[in-house]
């Protein structure tokens, strides 16, 4: 049984309209930590929303769970950069620790639960697992045990430490941490622990400050020190350990005493920093370098506009940086007419992929007589391999609040919405803080900076569905319903949510908006090509050696991107591909490297602009797998409306599927493209009909592997069914394999040459991951 | 109003009509299974796809509205291609029968499931009403049939097949005349040569359709190989002869003891309005006749049995010599649709071949529910009752044991409909793995969700009546169902309006209990 005067709270907290469903829902999982079909029953006593509309929600957003979980969720991520670097693996290996039979996802003591989500924007950690907020990076198949013994030792070790503020007046300089979800996932809180407490220590007077994402997530933890006199100086990868040293390094303690203190630190810090770290990498590394001229001088921030520099939430910063100049300026010198023309002749188009210029869907919103309008901004960022719009939110909610009221006033509405993924809980948070902020400065609310203008924002957490990325459907989801689209005309310019005109932009292009109307349309329109405008953020990840947050001009090429600012190809491999645009966009060959990123041209080579993922790709990934993962993921996502996109995506997966396992039959291949064409043209929205995209795309430049896979044959070796593992004459017996493997499948023959059985062989890779020689060859 | 091209046809309607409704107007029925009247558009099973004239592009016609200059193509190569490819993703998903896997391998595609149900009921005659639409001699193959149908029987998987055979026989043997009564006559007069099993069934179908048809035989008495190959105890003389009768009984002229020569036959050919050759394994003799000819035997269409001349058709062993004389029996009533096709200026093209989906074998976990229409009884030993045939008691309680895999909705399934009408293959998009059947009953209506395509009406209509629980979408994507909120019962969820949905149900999923 329980508590149900627990459900009356929530819903007389959150209304008893439809519309209030989807928050019910959200309340009641985060008091039970699943939906009892009790509490289900009593919000629909309660409320006006019937039985069949409460299953219909809670079983359509990927949120919410019908069945008790463990005490602990752990959540492997399965978006594309961790696909590429082996998550299936670690997902095996994980459910061999806990000893999971099929269909199980709980193990027996009831303590942890599994689950594979489809990206926890950390790309650049990839293979990244969570563990309630504990969040590991960099973990291989032959990690799970050591992550959950790591986790136990953790979990109840929560840091007390408290910074002691300086006063300000003899501050020494600054030290920027990040403070981005990657930042974070890497132990960035941890960091700024031990800086606060090497600061108390020390007596330092720095100032501590945390700053919006820098885009290097490649290098994260990222702590940068700003002496006051002096260059500043960037460390990556960095430990808490290595903290008191890089301190030292820079800043003389004020006083005798704890200058002493301080030599005494370093010596410490010293032996400690020396020491080697055993951990699993749930923070790593020790490789420390200077700005990374290369990774940011290629790039041309405008919706990053001082990256790294501003603190998220310090509204007199951002206006210290040119911060609600351009609103000012609308307010003051422009009518609402004037701005959307503005728009127009900047040639800006939408960011979330389908590139659909924004100063036209300004306008027809505009010239919409309807008293009541929306303003919607679309921040369910549910690209697999894609994190722009979790770090815009996070890093610059003041520029995306700006963009949107200065919107707001060209449409003529006064009530907006932020709709924003669930997975990103700390971008909810600072759009929240900020949103507040905002209101206290008179920046939200009413007569906004004595304009005469109101603009009030709410937000709405969406629940889970990448399919309500797509317009109509992420009205549905406010309105409390399944996230299902509907046909488009009726536009949500014309008719939108609760049926009134609604303007949906997505959160890269309002954060474009204030640079473009702070000064002079030119400015922007010299950036890019003819029909593409200004810059793209991409989420640069995968193979690459530099993966990250970048904000490149249109029009920069391929090669650019992953040879200048990725820095080539991790590891000496071959490049051979980048998958732009996510589940929605295709594979380009390496060998059109020299294509400019525009709209246009992405989409005539078969990719997609889509939402700015981009995953690089070397010549030991496998094409085909590649096609299965986005359309495995379009699956699982399609809403299930229309027969194309419901039941032909799920054919496709099947003939991926046996193509991957060595099951395909002659013609699989021309079905295959038969169905993606059918699917391309007969869905019902965007997610269908762009679902075939990674398909096609493959199928056109790289159709000779999709070939050798009809053979049975697999040229990388990733289809682990189509491949065995043997050792070859490089073995130097030393054994590592044998401790690694989890099913004994190596006999113990110290120093001879070691033999794997291929019957007991389950390919989980881990004896490959820890050879020193190279002897492990997967063929 | 507006005003719009439909096919090029102008077409004008009011403001905010759909195309699919446009089209309608000007005559045109675009298809659709998620459409309903009541409750109005949904796009979900994109049937209804047309093409807007001037870009080529494929849009639901449902859900678009009809504006001023619109040109729409509502039928072309593409358009065809586009349905037919929806209708095999819908069927690659559609499990169940369409009709019973008994019935498919009958070669007279007897209707088993149905005489099933009416024994069981104790109404024989309808039964054999019922059974003569198929077989013109159930009583003869009730006796000799090696019964294909058995060995297709998904009762087999629960433990045997049902007697289908002995219960055709003991609705053969339980009647003495034809249950029809004939057309009158309509003045054509059709000659079939040869009164073995497929020349008798031909003759009885044409005469009742209003034919007049003269029977010839070289021997004295009709029957063929039924009289002269079996033994006596095993199909009786009597039995032979009666059944016969009911035949001749319906105004057939048997002319016996006429041995027909190749001058003979085109006397004949030119006396009458059409000739249907049956004359059992092919003599030399019928080589000089004028048909094309194979080593098997003449050549026909395997549909229409239209041979190489001009108004005469051939069946039967003459085609291709068989054991199977319900084959024979089958194609004498496929062969008088030919006939009366071609005598009524059609092109001849048989029975008319409805779509069947079909789901293939039966797994041990859904036997519990096909279990839920029948009964655990054994079946009858048919061994000892090879010669006495069934008791009434006995038949009844056999035909019990039918599971009754036809579906109720075959008569109006809208999804059978479409797929029979843009051939849609059931195999095309065959995944990888078939979900397990289930069926749910209430004391009025079956849901089998399996057979459901997703379209929604349900949801909406329960919505729309304010049932307390109702039907809901339940998860997403491939792997949505329609179900019940709180795992209520089917009962609870359509308790005031289960029958109203299940006849907006496009497909068998929802269906009227007592439908059939």
């Amino acid at each position: 049984m329980i508590d149900l005067n627990k459900i009356d709270i929530i819903v007389s907290e959150n209304g008893t309209e439809k519309t209030a469903l989807i928050p019910i829902l959200q309340s009641i999982q985060r008091e039970f930590n699943y939906l009892p079909e009790e509490a289900l029953r009593r919000v629909s006593e309660i409320s006006k929303i019937k039985p069949a509309e409460i299953i219909g929600v809670a079983s359509f957003y990927s949120q919410f769970r019908l069945a008790p979980v463990g005490e602990h969720m752990v959540r492997v991520c399965v978006g594309t950069a961790c696909h590429v670097k082996g998550a299936t693996q670690v997902y095996d290996a994980l459910r061999r620790a806990f000893k999971l039979k099929d269909g199980e996802h709980t193990d027996q003591s009831r303590k942890y639960t599994i689950e594979k989500v489809s990206c926890l924007g950390c790309c650049t950690l990839a293979p990244v697992v969570q563990i309630d907020q504990i969040t590991y990076g960099h973990v291989t198949s032959d990690k799970a045990d050591d992550i959950i013994k790591d986790f136990e030792t953790q979990k109840d070790n929560k840091s007390k430490k408290r910074f002691r503020k300086s006063d300000g007046t003899e501050i020494q300089g600054e030290i920027r941490i990040g403070l981005g979800s990657c930042c974070v996932a890497s132990g960035s809180s941890d960091i700024k622990d031990a800086v606060e407490s090497t600061i108390n220590e020390t007596g330092l007077k720095v100032k501590l400050k945390s700053v919006g994402c820098v885009g290097m997530c490649h290098q994260v933890p990222l702590v940068e020190i700003v002496p006051v006199n002096g260059e500043a100086t960037l460390y990556s990868k960095v430990k808490p350990e290595d903290i008191q040293q890089i301190v030292a390094s820079h800043f003389q303690p004020s006083g005798l005493f704890p200058r002493l203190r301080n030599r005494f630190f370093n010596a410490v810090g010293n032996i400690q920093t020396d020491q080697k770290w055993k951990g699993i990498e749930r923070y790593e590394l020790n490789i420390r370098e200077k700005h990374v001229s290369s990774f940011l001088g290629k790039q041309f921030p405008i919706a990053t506009e001082h990256r790294g520099m501003i603190n998220p939430l310090d509204l007199e910063e951002y206006q210290q940086h040119g911060g609600f100049l351009a609103l000012k300026k609308v307010f003051s010198e422009f009518t609402p007419g004037q701005v959307t023309d503005k728009i127009k002749s900047s040639g800006l188009r939408g960011r979330g992929g389908a590139g659909f210029p924004t100063g036209i869907k300004w306008e027809l919103v505009a010239k919409q007589t309807s008293e009541i309008k929306y303003l919607i901004c679309n921040g369910d960022e549910g690209d697999p391999g894609a994190f722009m719009d979790r770090m815009l939110l996070e890093s610059y909610p003041y520029r995306v609040i700006e963009g949107m009221i200065i919107a707001a006033y060209a449409v003529n509405t006064r009530e907006g919405y932020f709709y924003i993924r669930a997975e990103y809980p700390l971008a909810v948070k600072r759009i929240r803080a900020a949103l507040e902020i905002c209101r206290e400065n008179n920046l939200i609310g009413k007569n906004i900076l004595g304009s005469g203008f109101d603009f009030n924002v709410k937000i709405y957490e969406g629940a889970g569905a990448f399919v309500c990325g797509e317009e109509t459907a992420l009205i549905q989801s406010i309105e409390g319903n399944r996230g299902f689209p509907h046909l488009r005309p009726p536009f949500p310019a014309e008719k939108g949510l609760f049926g009134l005109p609604t303007l949906v932009n997505n959160t890269e292009t309002f954060a474009q908006i204030s640079f473009i109307m702070r000064d002079t349309v030119d400015r922007f329109t010299r950036i890019g090509t003819a029909k593409s405008k200004g810059t793209k953020v991409f989420a640069l990840a995968g193979k690459e050696a530099r993966g990250g947050l970048i904000e490149v001009p249109m029009g920069m090429t391929i090669r650019q991107i992953v040879d200048e600012i990725g820095g080539g190809i991790a590891n000496g491999r071959k490049f051979q591909a980048v998958q732009i645009g996510g589940p929605s966009g295709g594979c380009i060959p390496a060998s059109l490297q020299d294509t400019p990123i525009d709209y246009e041209s992405l989409t005539s080579l078969g990719a997609m602009m889509g939402s700015g993922g981009l995953i690089v790709l070397d010549d030991t990934d496998c094409m085909v797998d590649i096609a299965r993962f986005f359309l495995s993921f379009t699956q699982e996502e399609s809403c299930g409306k229309c027969t194309f996109c419901r039941v032909g995506t799920k054919r496709m997966l099947d003939i991926l599927d046996n193509l991957t396992q060595g099951k395909s039959k002659p013609g699989d291949l021309e079905k295959l493209e038969k169905l993606a064409g059918w699917t391309k043209k007969g869905s019902l929205c965007g997610l269908g009909r762009s679902a075939p995209n990674p398909i096609l795309s493959t199928l056109k430049y790289f159709r000779e592997e999709y070939e050798a896979h009809l053979n049975g044959i697999c040229p990388t070796g990733k289809c682990s069914a189509l491949v065995n593992y043997s050792i070859n004459d490089n073995c130097i017996g030393c054994t590592l394999c044998v401790q690694r493997c989890p099913v004994d499948a190596i006999p113990f023959l110290p120093h001879q040459k070691h033999v794997i059985n291929a019957e007991l062989c389950i390919k989980c890779d881990a004896c490959r991951q820890v050879c020193p020689v190279e002897a492990v060859v997967v063929k | 109003m507006v005003h719009l091209k439909i096919n090029g046809q102008d077409i004008e309607v009011e403001a905010g009509v759909s195309v699919l409704k446009a089209a309608e107007k000007a005559g045109v029925k675009v298809p659709s299974l998620c459409y309903n009247e009541e409750l109005g558009h949904f796009t979900s099973c994109m049937l209804c796809l047309v093409k807007d004239a001037r870009d080529g592009r494929l849009f639901p016609s449902c859900s678009v509205i009809s504006t001023e200059g619109l040109s729409v193509i509502t039928d072309d190569e593409e358009i065809t291609e586009a349905r037919q490819t929806g209708l095999e993703l819908l069927l690659s998903e559609h499990v169940g029968d369409c009709q019973g896997p008994c019935q498919i391998a009958c070669p007279a595609h007897m209707d088993i499931p149905q005489m099933n149900r009416l024994i069981a009921a104790g109404k024989f005659k309808e039964a054999l009403k019922l059974v003569k639409k198929d077989i013109a001699l159930p009583a003869v193959l009730g006796r000799i049939c090696p019964a294909p149908c058995e060995g297709a029987c998904h009762r087999k998987t629960v433990d045997a097949s049902v007697s289908i055979c002995l219960l055709k026989r003991f609705v053969g043997d339980e009647n003495e005349l034809h249950p029809f009564d004939p057309l009158p006559l309509n003045g054509k007069r059709v000659a079939v040569i040869g009164a073995g099993p497929a020349g008798l069934a031909a003759s009885y179908y044409l005469q009742l359709n209003g034919y007049q048809t003269v029977l010839y035989d070289r021997n004295d008495l009709p029957g063929g190989l039924l009289r002269t190959e079996i033994k006596a105890e095993i199909l009786p003389l009597n039995v032979l002869d009666q059944e016969i009768g009911t035949i001749l009984s319906t105004g057939v002229e048997f002319r016996g003891g006429v041995e027909i020569n190749a001058s003979y036959f085109h006397d004949i050919v030119s006396q009458y309005n059409a000739v249907i050759v049956a004359t059992g394994n092919l003599a030399d003799e019928i080589r000089n006749w004028g048909f094309t000819t194979t080593a098997k035997g003449i050549e026909a269409d395997q549909n229409s049995y239209v041979t190489s001349l001009k108004g005469v058709f051939a069946i039967g062993n003459t085609l291709r010599s068989s054991r199977l004389a319900v084959r024979s029996v089958g194609q004498g009533k496929e062969v008088a649709w030919s006939v009366a096709q071609y005598l009524s200026g059609e092109e001849p093209k048989g029975e008319p071949r409805l779509f069947n989906s079909r789901f293939g074998r039966l797994f041990q976990e859904e036997i519990s529910e096909y279990l839920k229409e029948s009964v655990p009884f054994n079946r009858v030993n048919s061994e000892t009752l090879k010669y006495s045939g069934l008791t009434k008691e006995e038949a009844m309680e056999e035909a019990r044991r039918c599971l009754h895999c036809d579906c109720r909705d075959i008569e109006n399934c809208k999804l059978r409909d479409l797929s029979g009408r843009y051939d849609a293959s059931q195999r095309r998009f065959a995944g990888n793995e078939r979900k397990l059947m289930t069926k749910h009953f209430t004391h009025s209506i079956v849901y089998e969700p399996l057979k459901c395509i997703k379209c929604g009406i349900c949801v909406r209509m329960t919505s729309k009546y304010q049932e307390k629980f109702g039907f809901s979408y339940i998860g997403r994507g491939f792997d949505v169902v329609i179900g019940v909120p709180f795992n209520e019962s089917v009962e609870a969820g359509l308790a005031e309006t289960a029958e109203k949905v299940a006849k907006a149900c496009p497909t068998g999923a929802l269906s009227v209990k007592d439908s059939k």
